[in-house]
């Protein structure tokens, strides 16, 4: 009799979703989906709100990539007002640097959150261990001195975007145009040198070293296991500069295929004109492709393995080096492995630590030009914004009436782009670890969650909602009926 | 932990318990999402009033990795935080201890685990009291609802109270040790 699996909840994500496992008379996998069950809908909640309202309250959609989402919306607000990037009246370099330095900020400590919370146990202790051991606070047991790195890079960076945004969460530095503070030579000289409170930027670019060295012990131990699994192929999605580098805050999105070969490239605020957005009944998650090539080919991966795949070189010279092993190792060829994702996230958390270090050395930081006064002669009344946030491309589109109060709101999240390559994942793990089986182990479970993990997905994000939410697996027969269902 | 301070009944947690220079009242909450705001309400109220002023206060809307080296340093921490367990009829004061909570996220960890990894970490725990404080409405609004805010009213006026012993707490204070 055919089956069908339910994974209910898969743990460690954020979001509330389950996957359902479709398997036929022989227990073969004959379908797989991510399903998101839960939505609060944050587009509508904004709309009546004055338009300059919207960076600070959609940045509560996360709080993890809240300043991704402000300084998003922050993009936005400068098309609003006509000083953004669809004009040539650019903000200054003062404030496009301080948006930077937050932004980087944000992606040392988001990757280092998932990097060391949920992926270095699993490799430290294996799939297969206790899930009481294989996390972070596991860890804290077996290695309190490398639990206590993770803790001061976490601090660091929650410090610095303090520093930049004026809160830990919830920033209120970028207003229509520009930001409202620089950094002072006092605070800069804290973050390069450290204090009684804090490490210095050097001791982070340590830690980052480590972690990534974490990675390569790992890879060299698992080579076959790493390599193979949850492989889903997509086209690799994010902003690059002029240079085909990745640009995290702004550039053309570039979309390029399992050769390199680029697909599309476009100025982001003609997104809708490129891409699509289907839907399923059986999920609140929405799967964006691009049109022209239709969903099954169309479909995007966003996030820290796709600007790997996509980025030529990088600016700073560690992070460098990485990037040269990883183009070698994957042949010139874009990864489509579930798991170098995390490689990826390693090496960027490293380039985010060696791009804060040249911004800290930055003097355009401590210069007082601010803004770019707008006049009410310049309001257009709409905007798009992009930016690469951790778990990858986000994008925000506004409206606004003549009075300035919002009447439209379009949030394209990373996860969301990710939803059609996560279910490819999803598909692949079960795959390789259910099919012919007629039981869930622990392990099977906990497979199919990393598979997820590796997206960091964010589902409160991709359904605009709040709050935590765990993950189940469904087995259905050939029939339909559920014969199995395993939440933790 | 802290067996010497073991002896002071949970009724005699006062914030004079609190008004030292290594204390931390930390209020965990969102405002903007009604009644998970509490946390931050009962810190707006003491810096308000200027009540217990020699405690270093926060307000953060999770709690963290991170927060396990915020009170690793600290003698007493008081958490402040929204509760929406139907037993608790107003308001919950009591004594915390470490326990490695495995449910986390990547987004939000227990005061427990906190705890747990502050010991782990560092070889060192401060002595712990949650206030928890009922709530009953979670959407995205700004502002408490009626029956929160009277419940934070009365958790403010019970740990507020005067009451005999305040003045030997404080002298216990500098007395109080820390560490397993």
């Amino acid at each position: 009799m055919s089956r069908k699996l339910i994974i209910d909840p898969v743990t460690r994500i954020e979001g509330h979703g389950k996957v359902t496992i479709q398997l036929d008379d022989d227990n073969n996998v004959v379908d797989a989906k991510l399903l998101v069950v839960e939505f609060r809908g944050f587009e509508k909640f904004i709309q009546g709100h004055p338009y300059w309202e919207a960076p600070m309250l959609l940045q509560r959609i996360c709080g993890i990539c809240f300043v991704s989402h402000h300084l998003c919306g922050a993009k936005v607000l400068d098309d609003m007002v006509g000083v953004g990037y669809s004009t040539s009246n650019l903000i200054t370099p003062t404030a496009e640097k301080m948006r930077r330095l937050g932004h980087y900020a944000q992606q040392l400590q988001s990757h280092a959150t998932a990097y060391f919370y949920l992926i270095v146990p699993e490799m430290l202790f294996g799939m297969d261990a206790a899930p009481e051991k294989r996390n972070v606070l596991g860890l804290a047991v077996a290695n309190p001195e490398l639990v206590k790195r993770v803790v001061m890079l976490r601090k660091w960076g929650q410090e610095l975007i303090q520093a930049v945004l004026g809160k830990k969460m919830h920033g209120i530095s970028s207003i229509p145009g520009g930001v409202n503070n620089n950094l002072t030579a006092e605070v800069r000289d804290r973050f390069i040198k450290g204090d009684a409170t804090i490490p210095s930027i050097d001791d982070m670019l340590e830690y980052a070293k480590e972690g990534l060295e974490l990675f390569y012990d790992f890879h060299e131990k698992n080579r076959v296991m790493v390599d193979t699994f949850g492989d889903a192929p997509a086209l690799d999605m994010c902003l690059v500069d002029n240079n085909g580098d990745v640009d995290y805050y702004h550039g053309k999105m570039r979309i390029i295929d399992n050769d390199k070969k680029i697909v599309r490239e476009l100025d982001y605020h003609d997104y809708l004109g490129h891409f699509s957005e289907a839907t399923e009944e059986w999920s609140y998650m929405k799967f964006p492709f691009l049109t022209e090539l239709g969903r099954d080919k169309g479909s995007v991966r966003v996030g820290p393995l796709a600007r790997v795949n996509v980025t030529k070189s990088y600016s700073t010279p560690l992070a460098q080096i990485a990037l040269e092993k990883f183009h070698a190792y994957n042949k010139g060829k874009s990864s489509n492995k579930t798991l170098h994702t995390n490689w990826a996230r390693a090496i960027e958390i490293l380039h985010s630590a060696e791009l804060i270090k040249e911004l800290l050395n930055d003097p355009d930081l401590q210069k007082d030009q601010l803004v770019v006064t707008a006049t009410d002669a310049m309001w257009t009344g709409e905007g798009v914004g992009v930016v690469e946030a951790p778990r990858g491309t986000l994008l925000h589109h506004y409206k606004a009436n003549k009075e300035g109060n919002i009447t439209f709101a379009n949030l394209v999240v990373a996860t969301t782009q990710n939803n059609q390559v996560i279910n490819r994942t999803v598909r692949s793990v079960a795959e390789e670890y259910l099919g012919g089986k007629a039981e869930i182990t622990e392990g099977m479970m906990n497979a199919i969650e990393v598979g997820i993990r590796a997206y960091d997905p964010c589902l409160s994000c991709a359904t605009h909602a709040l709050g935590e939410m765990p993950l189940e697996v469904t087995l259905l027969d050939a029939k339909g009926n559920q014969i199995d269902e395993r939440r933790k | 932990m802290n067996a010497e301070n073991d002896h002071i009944a949970l009724d005699d947690i006062t914030l004079a318990y609190f008004n030292h220079d290594s204390a931390l009242i930390y209020g965990i909450g969102n405002i903007g999402r009604q009644d998970d705001g509490l946390g931050w309400e009962f810190i707006d109220s003491l810096e308000t009033s200027s009540a217990c002023p020699k405690a270093e206060k926060v307000k953060f809307y999770q709690l963290n990795l991170e927060d396990a080296d915020l009170i690793k340093d600290k003698r007493r921490v008081l958490f402040v935080d929204a509760s929406k367990d139907a037993t608790v009829d107003t308001f919950r004061l009591y004594k915390a201890e470490q326990k490695m909570d495995f449910s986390f996220t990547s987004h939000a960890m227990s005061i427990e685990t906190i705890m747990a990894t502050c010991w782990q970490c560092f070889g060192k725990i401060p002595e712990v009291y949650v206030l928890a404080i009922r709530g009953y409405e979670w959407e995205l609004e700004i502002g408490l609802t009626t029956r929160a805010t009277s419940n934070l009213a009365l958790a403010i006026s019970h740990v507020a109270r005067p009451v005999a012993k305040q003045l030997r707490q404080a002298n216990d204070y500098a007395q109080c040790n820390i560490g397993a």
